[in-house]
């Protein structure tokens, strides 16, 4: 008996094993291929006009871009964006789970709706911004207007605001969901039983649901911080980067290293740090989220 | 069974025949400039080759936004998905590689069609890259009913002395726009902007294109050109920390400063700031020349129509100047229908392509003679090349394969500055800094 159970164990990994091939030969070529290539640019004088002859230049182009005060200003800049966002995203999110749920127990169609936001892609969405904040043909500066309030959301003194107030309406539905799930996750039982015993309203969010909604918040903070921290389309479309390099994200700045700049090398070397950067905060994140994780 | 080797034979033959002549006369795929007239009029063209030629024509679209980089992109990959690609004055050096010289289609008829200075116009180290097809350059729009009261009433005319003697220390009196120094303006500006003067019908004296984006700069360069300044001099050397280039920056800054643009301009391009004039809040802007064939469409612009009139920009002491560029088509290297993007570009670049490309709005920097056959449709081409030819100018080095990087390093410097984010000093050492090493100075 034990003998079949270990044969028919041998052929199921062996079976897994083929089918991971599939995905393993899929990784190599997307991820792996682009990696070591871009690796081999980070060290190279690479030009837009040969990009196979590159010279091995050794530590060069990292060098560059570490003493290039730009480059610290960008990483301020998605630093600072990345935790105000995230911060933002994940409270309103999980404000929203303890404040909805309840309703959305009896309506679930209405977190379709919900989720529209994140439905648009981030670049129509700098577009929509753009005539949607635009002092002449705008609906918001012409209520702020009526309201006596005549501000120029796009203007200097608001851009940093604006920029994060749309990252933020777009993409708290995102934290919205994935807590929610885990919210949903809590069985009717348990909440019973908790009532029973005097655990109700925040009480039983405090003790109960939140411990339970904890592992989802540190991912999902985490894919939001990760995913804010690479902000791009949005901001490109709205500002360019601008005034000066005032919103200018650090892929915004890998972005114009890169084809406005021609410097391929250096643009490369950025983002590989970056990368760098981000496998070790993934670790540490899952390392969190394992650690929390209810037995 | 010979019956059927003989159906077979010619079943073949037919086969072989249709895919050699598909062959012979491949299509092609053009890749061209999104959007506006330019590519209304396109599309009548390549309609009307379809109609004559064996080898059809397929128009390619990316959006505006950063065009050029998704070109560079594919063209550095070796694409074939497009034969013919765009070309343009500021670029053509950095894209040459990735061409096909067109100097032998450059025949003498094509110079009946355009003049030397638009071949020129896409021409790298002696080669011929490209057909222009587009000329742009700026001009002033201005309202002719707001500028004739102004002119006209005594009221207006003392408030305007009034205002610029307040705001930039002399009494002045208006002029007609044809006559604007880029003192003229910004006295204009302030008389037309409501927070200055709440009797002004319109919010806003002008509309300045503030954001950090390359063609921003191109069209704020004018005002430097008219004081003089350069990106070289004749040797080479860079020349941008000058008196021009700080009096040029200094007239956004001020006005800016007045708040007699709109709060947002510092993220306005061509759609807003057409917008801000097509609405009737502005008084007067500096723009792209294609923007006069979308203003006289009184559909999409009803609260301007028939109430604004073009010249060229303000002068300065070297008199009135306008940067000037032409987009083109040339060849891909990498395609693999050469022959048929040839075919094209050769009935392109003839005078009944060229008549019916500016008929339906785009302007081909043309001679005289198709201008003023045109001219009953577009009255603006007669503005264009003559502008072109008197107050034109090609900053030094700015067709060379560095020159989007100056561009785009321009941008965020003095935008910086005219935002409050740079001092002067610091923005154009910042430019200078960055020029040298582009140029390898």
């Amino acid at each position: 008996m034990a003998h079949r159970e270990a044969g028919v164990r041998e052929t199921e990994r062996a079976n897994a094993r083929v089918f991971l091939i599939g995905l393993c030969v899929f990784l190599a070529l997307m991820l792996g291929f682009p990696t070591l290539a871009n690796l081999w640019y980070s060290f190279s004088n690479v030009s837009i006009y040969d990009l196979a002859g590159t010279a091995f230049v050794g530590f060069a182009n990292y060098v560059q871009a570490v003493g290039n005060p730009n480059m610290w200003a960008a990483l301020g800049f998605s630093l600072k964006f990345a935790v105000i966002c995230t911060v933002l995203e994940v409270g309103l999110g999980l404000a929203m789970v303890f404040i909805l749920h309840p309703i959305l127990t009896k309506r679930p169609w209405l977190t379709g709706i919900l989720m529209l936001p994140m439905m648009v892609s981030p670049a129509l969405m700098g577009v929509m911004y753009r005539l949607i904040l635009n002092e002449f043909t705008g609906i918001v500066p012409a209520y702020l207007s009526m309201m006596g309030l005549p501000i120029n959301l796009l203007g200097r003194n608001w851009i940093y605001e604006t920029v994060i107030a749309i990252e933020v309406l777009q993409w708290t539905p995102f934290a919205f969901l994935i807590m929610l799930t885990a919210r949903q996750s809590v069985a009717g039982e348990l909440e019973e039983a908790a009532a029973v015993d005097g655990a109700t309203g925040a009480k039983f969010g405090r003790l109960i649901a939140l411990p339970v909604i904890l592992p989802s918040i540190i991912i999902v903070a985490f894919i939001r911080f990760i995913d804010s921290f690479r902000v791009f389309d949005h901001i490109f479309v709205l500002t360019g980067g601008g005034p000066g390099n005032e919103t200018t994200s650090i892929s915004i700045y890998i972005y114009k290293l890169f084809f406005t700049q021609s410097k391929i090398g250096e643009a490369v070397a950025v983002s590989v740090m970056l990368l760098i950067a981000s496998l070790a905060l993934l670790y540490a994140a899952l390392r969190l989220a394992v650690r929390r994780a209810p037995a | 069974m010979m019956r059927t080797s003989r159906l077979i034979a010619a079943a073949g033959a037919a086969v072989l025949s249709a895919a050699l002549s598909t062959a012979a006369l491949a299509d092609i795929t053009i890749l061209a400039w999104p959007g506006g007239p330019a590519e209304a009029a396109l599309r009548k063209v390549v309609d009307k080759y379809n109609e004559t030629s064996d080898s059809k024509a397929e128009l390619l679209y990316f959006s505006r936004d950063n065009f050029f980089d998704k070109m560079l992109a594919d063209a550095a990959a070796g694409s074939k998905e497009f034969d013919v690609m765009l070309t343009a004055t500021y670029n053509v050096g950095k894209y040459a590689p990735f061409m096909v010289p067109i100097n032998d289609l450059i025949t003498d008829d094509v110079m009946k069609v355009f003049p030397q200075s638009a071949i020129d116009s896409q021409a790298y180290e002696g080669k011929v890259y490209g057909i222009p097809t587009d000329l742009s350059l700026h001009f002033l729009y201005y309202r002719t009913d707001l500028i004739d009261e102004l002119l006209s009433n005594d009221d207006w005319k003392a408030k305007y002395g009034e205002i610029s003697e307040k705001y930039m220390g002399t009494k002045m009196e208006p002029k007609k726009p044809d006559d604007w120094t880029w003192d003229d303006f910004m006295a204009s500006a302030l008389f037309f902007t409501q927070s200055i003067n709440p009797d002004s019908p319109v919010r806003y004296g002008t509309v300045l294109q503030m954001k950090n984006l390359l063609f921003n700069i191109m069209i704020w360069q004018g005002s430097a050109a008219s004081y003089g300044g350069n990106w070289m001099d004749a040797d080479g050397n860079i020349t941008v920390d000058s008196d021009a280039y700080r009096k040029a920056l200094d007239i956004f800054k001020k006005i800016t400063e007045w708040e007699a643009t709109p709060g947002d301009s510092n993220s306005y391009e061509y759609a807003e700031a057409n917008g801000a004039f097509g609405t009737g809040q502005v008084a007067f802007f500096i723009q792209w020349s294609a923007a006069y064939a979308e203003f006289v469409n009184a559909d999409d612009y009803p609260a301007i129509a028939g109430k604004f009139d073009i010249t060229h920009e303000p002068a300065g002491s070297e008199g009135p100047k306008t940067h000037f560029h032409a987009l083109g088509l040339g060849i891909n290297k990498a395609s693999d229908k050469q022959d048929e993007a040839k075919a094209f570009l050769a009935f392109l670049a003839s005078q009944d392509a060229m008549s019916l490309y500016a008929k339906e709005g785009g302007q081909p920097p043309v001679v005289e003679d198709i201008i003023k056959a045109v001219a009953g449709d577009r009255p603006d081409m007669l503005k264009m090349g003559e502008h072109t030819g008197k107050y034109g100018i090609v900053m030094n080095g700015s067709t060379a394969a560095p020159a989007l990087g100056v561009y785009s390093n321009m941008a965020e410097n003095f935008t910086a500055y005219w935002n409050g984010a740079l001092d002067q000093d610091t923005a154009i050492a910042n430019v200078v800094a960055y020029m040298k090493e582009a140029y390898g100075k």
